[in-house]
């Protein structure tokens, strides 16, 4: 379950997983109380979907990396971009739209890093949409969650001052944030960004397509302001 | 609180080039300063021991390059400015100590290395360029890197720090097990290009593609120490008093002033809500992004598709627009392209457009008057026919790179060299727009903008302080796109002159009119003015193109967000630092500023005599600007006020000699000398300046 691309998962009867965790969901098959669980006689963990993703508009980024200073800020107290849970890289000599690059967790279907984690550090969050989260006092700094990631740059990072790792939570966890985050929350990096190009929303992004969390947030305002509204295929996986 | 937990790094590194080596200084000792602009004039103060040097290219010259406790974080359009300062090159009759700007992401950087500022002193003995990976410093032999532009030598440098040719994914940085530290990011380095190696004054620090710290020639300072470029990469943080109270006042910052993006208002008044990017090429290009610095509210520059112009903005991307409009016979697209090409080689050849704003026209005349050719009196190999075009652009840059034909007589400076050629008169005439300093005018002449040009005069640069010129750029756009003005004359002087308390008591401070500009009103808003540039502006580090906010027509009653008690200045500051000071106890702080800089400009020479513009400022009518007008608000003699056209005006000396009487007695300086005197370097605790004076003679006397 650690492959990348659809072609390569595995088939459960015939079926695709998705089809498979919905036949075993009717038939009263489901995660407990939404947590993941191991399906008895096989290396199979069923985990409920996250009720919310990010998905991003590389086309519209300006690179201020307000996301990243405010996602570090509302979780730690201090803005630092080797803590934030977003990452945006950029390259001033190349030319648009090749010249940024934004990168979020994918709070992905099968989350090979839930399943990479040895003492469940790394687990599904019920309380919270189901997001796929890291506990911080659980976690032992193996990084086999970080490895695990089948996306680059990783998309879990390790805190060398404490010696754990972390990954996006949707802001479920942020004790410098006023107001509720997590699924149906404040997102603070979708709440920062000045030109919106960062959203959030319910519906799942295709899943293993390096493409699919890279979206057109643009509109007329935008060509007002003389950009433009063209779609750009941008890998953000 | 320690300093580490209130926004600042802690250290500031000391570069000491001829020795090859560096000091580490605690950051606490200069606590008082703020950063930026404070921080770096004090520790020039301690740091170089002969202040009486006129030219920024003498090795005694130290050059800091300052950061904020705001660097790095999110506090609108404050998270990525940084401020250098140093005795500058190119000025006329002496270069000042002086200051400029550079954008982009190398504050950030060095704040998130743990330095609030780099002292670079000496002059190394063969060109080096400064590694910084958090708080490990290395030299290196930059030999290979001599003579390369800003693009080669940056893109040589990420090849040679991508040590474990990663392409910037996750990257280890070395070190122990127990110091690894990751990043995803790519090293912020500032570079210096063949200009500053030959060191000709024009010659610009470069980050990136476009961030760019044009005046004051510090490209040929650095040059001057053989210097070629440092390179910060951090991996830590900055850590804020009141974490949440800063994410609070960002996100309420967006709500109330931010342009609304989906839905623009392109007739906006005001500059921490304005949504257009600023270019000047006069071309269309859709396939570009919007470019910020870090923690920027709003980008003002473009990136473009096109494979030049990233990051170009404002004079970069107008200095040649009209040559290129006429050489391409009214082709705006064509001529913006090239406009865009040629803005772009500067940045990668490193040259100040600035220098280039009133000069080349005056010297396409020269040439057309036969003056300027091979051989002529100023001589040039230059086919000036071609003028306008691509391959005239690149030859005239390189000229003044490489301090070659045209570039060899005005490599020293433009106003230099025409007295050299034998045009003083012509400078002193106006044909040579340069008003202030040996420098040109910034488009907003001190006979229209009086602000600026007292400011300018009363200061060492070009001021480049947008704040009360958004009114100009807002009565000008609504005056072209045939709409009225947005807000009413009364309203913007009253919401103005609140924002200006306790300096001014009424909106009298905006009426431009000739009767009042050289009245105790106007003098008092120029000192509110230099006090917020030293302070907020450059210290703090808020950008210029974004604060202070004044008016605002994004926010429903007009007012700007400067001072405002929800989402002004030292609500960040507050919020990372803990100070708890309030908005005019920064502009306290610029006053302090702005009073160590007069110990140090006396030290250099300066006289209250020698402060005063050029003679055409005071003899000829303006008659000439952007546009065939110049609104501002007046009132008149029954107190009714309108907006109006402040060209066809000439400055009078002898009120401007009584103006400045009135402002160096306000400011604490002799109004003999414009010295400080021992009375007000007391009181503003820079009684260690006192003895430096007393020994060259150049203390005030008491009034």
């Amino acid at each position: 379950m650690n492959s990348t691309s659809e072609e390569n998962e595995p088939k459960f009867g015939g079926m695709d997983r998705r089809t498979f965790l919905r036949t075993l969901a009717a038939a009263g098959v489901t995660a407990t109380a939404g947590a993941a669980f191991m399906l008895p006689g096989t290396n199979l963990m069923v985990m409920p979907n996250s009720k919310g993703y990010l998905v991003v508009d590389m086309a519209k980024c300006m690179g201020c990396v307000s996301c990243m200073m405010t996602c570090s800020m509302v979780h730690h107290g201090e803005a630092s971009l080797s803590l934030s849970r977003i990452q945006i890289q950029q390259d001033s000599f190349q030319s648009f739209p090749n010249d940024i690059h934004m990168a979020v967790c994918h709070q992905c279907e099968d989350a090979p890093c839930v399943k990479a984690c040895p003492v469940e550090a790394d687990h599904i969050d019920i309380v919270h949409g189901n997001i796929r989260t890291i506990d911080p006092g659980r976690c032992i700094g193996c990084t086999q969650c970080i490895d695990a990631c089948p996306w680059l740059p990783k998309r879990l990072q390790f805190n060398p001052e404490t010696r754990t790792v972390q990954k996006c939570d949707l802001c479920a966890n942020t004790p410098y944030l006023d107001e509720k985050g997590g699924p149906g929350g404040t997102q603070s990096c979708v709440k920062v960004c000045p030109t919106g190009a960062i959203s959030y929303v319910e519906k799942m992004p295709k899943q293993h397509d390096p493409y699919a969390y890279n979206v057109n947030l643009r509109d007329q305002g935008w060509v007002e302001l003389g950009m433009t509204d063209k779609d750009f295929k941008l890998k953000e996986g | 609180m320690e300093m580490k937990s209130r926004g600042y790094g802690g250290h500031i590194l000391h570069l000491r080039l001829s020795t090859l080596d560096h000091e580490v200084i605690p950051t606490v000792r200069y606590a008082r300063w703020g950063g930026g602009n404070g921080l770096g004039t004090a520790l020039f103060w301690d740091y170089c021991k002969d202040k009486t040097i006129r030219d920024g290219r003498d090795p005694r010259n130290v050059v800091v390059i300052a950061t904020s406790p705001l660097c790095g974080t999110m506090a609108p359009s404050a998270g990525g400015r940084c401020e250098i300062v140093g005795v500058s090159c190119g000025q006329y009759p002496v270069s000042w100590f002086s200051r400029s700007n550079i954008g982009g992401r190398l504050s950030s950087n060095m704040k998130y290395a743990g330095w609030d500022a780099i002292v670079v002193s000496g002059k190394a003995p063969h060109p080096v360029w400064v590694e910084i990976e958090n708080n490990h410093v290395r030299y290196h032999d930059a030999g290979k890197l001599w003579g390369k532009d800003a693009r080669q030598t940056q893109l040589t440098l990420f090849g040679m720090l991508d040590r474990q040719n990663q392409g910037w994914g996750w990257q280890p940085l070395p070190g122990k097990k127990d110091e690894m530290t990751y990043t995803t990011q790519r090293p912020a380095i500032v570079c210096i290009t063949p200009s500053g190696e030959n060191q000709s004054i024009h010659a610009t620090l470069v980050h990136d593609a476009g961030n760019v710290s044009g005046q004051g020639g510090y490209g040929a300072v650095l040059g001057s120490k053989n210097l070629k470029a440092i390179s910060v990469m951090g991996t830590g943080s900055v850590k804020a008093a009141d974490p949440a109270a800063l994410v609070r006042a960002r996100f309420r910052v967006k709500e109330r002033y931010a342009p609304d993006v989906h839905n623009p208002n392109l007739q906006h008044w005001g500059f921490l809500g304005n949504p257009m990017a600023i270019n000047f090429s006069g071309g269309v290009f859709h396939s570009t992004r919007r470019k910020a610095c870090a923690g920027c509210i709003m980008g003002c520059r473009l990136n473009f598709d096109t494979g030049y112009g990233n990051e170009s903005k404002c004079q970069a991307t107008a200095w040649y627009a009209h040559f290129a409009l006429q050489y391409t016979k009214g082709d705006q697209q064509k001529a913006a392209e090239i406009a865009m090409r040629a803005g772009d080689y500067c940045n990668v050849m490193g040259i100040n457009t600035y220098s280039f704003s009133t000069s080349l026209l005056w010297m396409e005349k020269m040439w057309h008057k036969g003056l300027l050719g091979p051989g002529k009196k100023i001589h040039s190999e230059l086919d000036f026919s071609t003028l306008g075009s691509w391959e005239f652009a690149k030859a005239f840059v390189d000229a003044f790179a490489y301090r070659r034909d045209i570039g060899e007589l005005f490599g020293d400076g433009i106003v230099q060299g025409a007295i050299k050629a034998g045009f003083e008169k012509e400078w002193r005439g106006g044909e040579l727009d340069h008003p202030y300093w040996g420098i040109p005018a910034h488009g907003y002449d001190p006979r229209a903008e009086v602000e600026w040009g007292y400011a300018t005069i009363l200061t060492d640069r070009d001021i480049n302080s947008h704040e009360f010129n958004a009114l100009y750029w807002g009565l000008t756009f609504n005056v072209l796109q045939g709409v009225p003005p947005l807000v009413d004359p009364e309203e913007a002087a009253t919401i103005i002159a609140k924002k200006l308390q306790p300096y001014v008591s009424g909106p009298e401070c905006m009426d431009y009119s000739d009767k009042n500009i050289y009245s105790d009103a106007v003098m008092n808003l120029t000192r509110w003015y230099i006090h917020n540039n030293r302070f907020w502006k450059n210290s703090a580090l808020f950008c210029d193109l974004r604060w202070g906010d004044l008016i605002d027509t994004n926010a429903p009653d007009n007012i700007g967000a400067t001072g405002d008690p929800e989402v002004g200045e030292q609500v960040y500051w507050n919020a990372v630092t803990g100070d708890g000071i309030g908005f005019v106890d920064g502009l306290k702080k610029g006053h302090r500023t702005f009073v160590l800089q007069n110990a140090i400009w006396a030290l250099q020479g300066r006289h209250r005599d020698m402060v005063h513009f050029a003679d055409y400022i005071y003899e000829k009518d303006l008659e000439h600007t952007h546009f065939p007008f110049f609104m501002w608000s007046t009132r008149d003699e029954n107190g009714i006020w309108r907006y109006e056209d402040v060209m066809h005006r000439r400055l009078d000396r002898e009120k401007f000699e009584d103006f400045k009487t009135r402002f160096y007695r306000a400011e604490g300086l002799d109004p003999a000398t414009g010295w400080p005197t021992e009375k007000t370097l007391r009181e503003l605790g820079l009684e260690f300046a006192v003895g430096e004076l007393k020994r060259h003679k150049k203390l005030g006397r008491e009034a």
